[in-house]
């Protein structure tokens, strides 16, 4: 049995599945609920459907304002009526992943076995499992084949899993600024922001929630490091350089003396309030485990006589998914033979580009869409 | 329609995996998807060319033909098309081996610089800029065609590399050489191989 209900806590709709889903770690999850958002109107052959996949720290509402934030969704620049996804052509389907912690199944929801929070007893999930529970989704809402699957970063990872898992529920992917596998430098950064959440005094072994506490100051310095990641050199330098913090001497002392760190400050603290330190952890983990090649070469053949066409684009200044992993997704859907684009895009503002006003990316997706209805 | 697009539609028969190396806007990748079942896959390092052709539904890679051509898995597609810029590239002979690697036939054309007007030109006027290109812009300096060869000159190369020439064509007149492997012809402008490996 499954059922759409509205939403309460948070505007849109809660899928709520009652059989038992298995995880690739082999455990279980029970009565799963995907909290998800819809934005267009969905044709009558339902054709027009497409999915859009977060990243690790987005949610399910892309587009529009964010009803939880009261700012514009992340990706209202690419999502809405006019725009590279059209929501007056297309219909936009958005999810909050599963282990996320904006509505979906996940360690900060309530054990419908022990009725009591998950925390650190939610099991260990994989991009796959994230996946699995997207087709779910697709399938209630009785779509056969999505237009095309979008995301970036973390997003991405999703999407060429769309690809190797549900080939047949597919005509097109659209993969920014990601990967095949998380890069073993990626791996450091998500174990060291990993470690300051669970060093902090307040993850109580994960149950901090039951406690009524939170690891602030762990996931604060977990999003800060993450943070630097997301920028580049050059990016940092024009927006800070060395300019000092409303102050004209040094310090002398480790408060807070330039602009950068007083931004890396705000962006850590920000956080916190949105953020659930173990959804962190587990979805970390998740990108950690992700290494998805095998399963598309695997799967080739459904590839192929889908006629899938897949979009790469990457970032010149993308250091965290560097244009040479893009590369390598398309050296692998090339050796499979399938049909693949990609293009690199000039931009010194990092991994973060694929989020912000970059012209180019957008008049890429505009045109790669636009080559699918054609 | 480009003569060497219709030699290229020619020789392509259908069901052919087909690779356009500086693809451009994609007008040759169209015409070959009008074919019966040719499936095609093209290569271009100018963004705003790659966007033309992914609005018209072609895929397209974005990359330098310096570098891309390494990421291509071996014996992928039946023909390699590089029409008019084997002289761009960095080093011709790499390529060719790498063509070799990609695909099973190879369609190559270029400008033929011992062409009898450009070797007049060259001659009387003392200049080398007649014989790098049509463009009045090309100069020594400046040109994109910085490796000029002659069908002699390539005609050695492919064979040392260890292409079979299985046909050589007259683009300007369209028309097909009768004796493949000696072309030497100065009366040819621009001359288009079909390779194979």
């Amino acid at each position: 049995m499954r059922e759409i209900i509205q939403n309460i806590k948070y505007p849109g709709f809660i899928l709520k599945c009652d059989e038992e889903l298995i995880l690739d770690s082999g455990k279980s999850l029970d009565k799963v609920e995907i909290a998800y958002q819809t934005y267009g109107k969905l044709n009558l052959d339902k054709s027009n459907a497409i999915l859009v996949c977060h990243a690790l720290t987005g949610d399910q509402f892309p587009a529009e304002k964010n009803p939880i934030t009261k700012k514009k969704g992340w990706w209202d620049l690419m999502i809405g009526p006019g725009k590279t996804v059209d929501t007056e052509k297309y219909f936009v389907i958005c999810s909050n992943v599963l282990g996320g912690c904006v509505g979906t199944t996940g360690p900060n929801e309530i054990n419908p076995k022990t009725n009591k929070i998950y925390g650190i007893d939610f099991p260990t999930i994989t991009i796959q499992d994230m996946v699995k529970v997207q087709k779910i989704l697709i399938d209630e809402l009785k779509i056969e084949k999505l237009l095309s699957v979008i995301g970036g970063s973390m997003g991405s990872m999703q999407v060429l899993q769309w690809a190797a898992s549900y080939p047949e529920s597919l005509r097109s992917i659209i993969s920014i600024a990601g990967a095949l596998k998380h890069s073993a430098q990626n791996i450091a950064f998500d174990e060291a922001g990993r470690q300051s959440i669970m060093l902090d005094p307040n993850w109580r072994k994960g149950n901090y929630l039951s406690e009524d506490t939170k690891p602030e100051n762990g996931l604060s310095v977990a999003r800060m490091i993450a943070h630097i990641t997301y920028l580049s050199d050059a990016a940092f330098q024009k927006k800070f350089g060395r300019n000092l913090q409303e102050k004209k001497d040094l310090s002398f002392g480790f408060d807070i003396d330039f602009q950068v760190e007083s931004y890396l400050r705000y962006q850590g603290k920000s956080f916190v309030d949105r953020f659930d330190a173990n959804s962190y952890l587990y979805m970390t983990r998740a990108m950690d485990y992700f290494d998805v090649s095998e399963q598309i070469i695997k799967n080739k053949k459904s590839i192929i006589s889908n006629k899938i066409r897949f979009l790469v684009v990457s970032f010149t200044s993308d250091w965290l998914f560097p244009t040479k992993e893009s590369r390598g997704i398309v050296s692998l859907l090339n050796s499979i033979g399938s049909l693949v684009s990609s293009a690199e895009v000039v931009s010194d503002r990092g991994h973060d580009s694929f989020l912000l006003d970059e012209h180019q990316l957008f008049k890429i997706t505009t045109g790669f869409l636009k080559g699918i209805k054609s | 329609m480009r003569n060497d697009y219709k030699i290229i539609l020619d020789i392509i028969p259908s069901g052919s995996k087909v690779l356009d190396i500086g693809c451009s806007s994609g007008e040759l990748l169209s015409l070959l998807n009008v074919k019966d079942d040719v499936q095609t896959q093209g290569v271009e390092i100018n963004q705003e060319k790659v966007v033309t052709c992914l609005e018209n539904g072609l895929d397209v890679v974005q990359g330098d033909i310096n570098q891309i051509l390494e990421d291509f898995p071996h014996n992928q597609f039946d023909y390699c098309i590089l029409t008019q810029t084997i002289q761009t590239v960095n080093a011709p002979d790499k390529l060719l081996q790498l063509l070799k690697k990609v695909g099973k036939n190879i369609i190559i054309s270029f400008d033929n610089s011992n062409y009898y007007k450009k070797v007049f030109n060259f001659s009387v006027k003392g200049s080398f800029d007649n014989l790098l290109g049509e463009s009045h812009e090309d100069q020594w300096f400046n040109t994109e065609n910085i490796h000029p060869c002659s069908i002699k000159d390539f005609t050695i190369l492919a064979k040392k590399v260890g292409f079979t020439i299985n046909e050589t064509y007259d683009v300007k007149k369209n028309q097909r050489f009768l004796f493949p492997k000696a072309p030497s012809n100065i009366f040819c402008n621009e001359v288009l191989f079909n390779l194979s490996t």
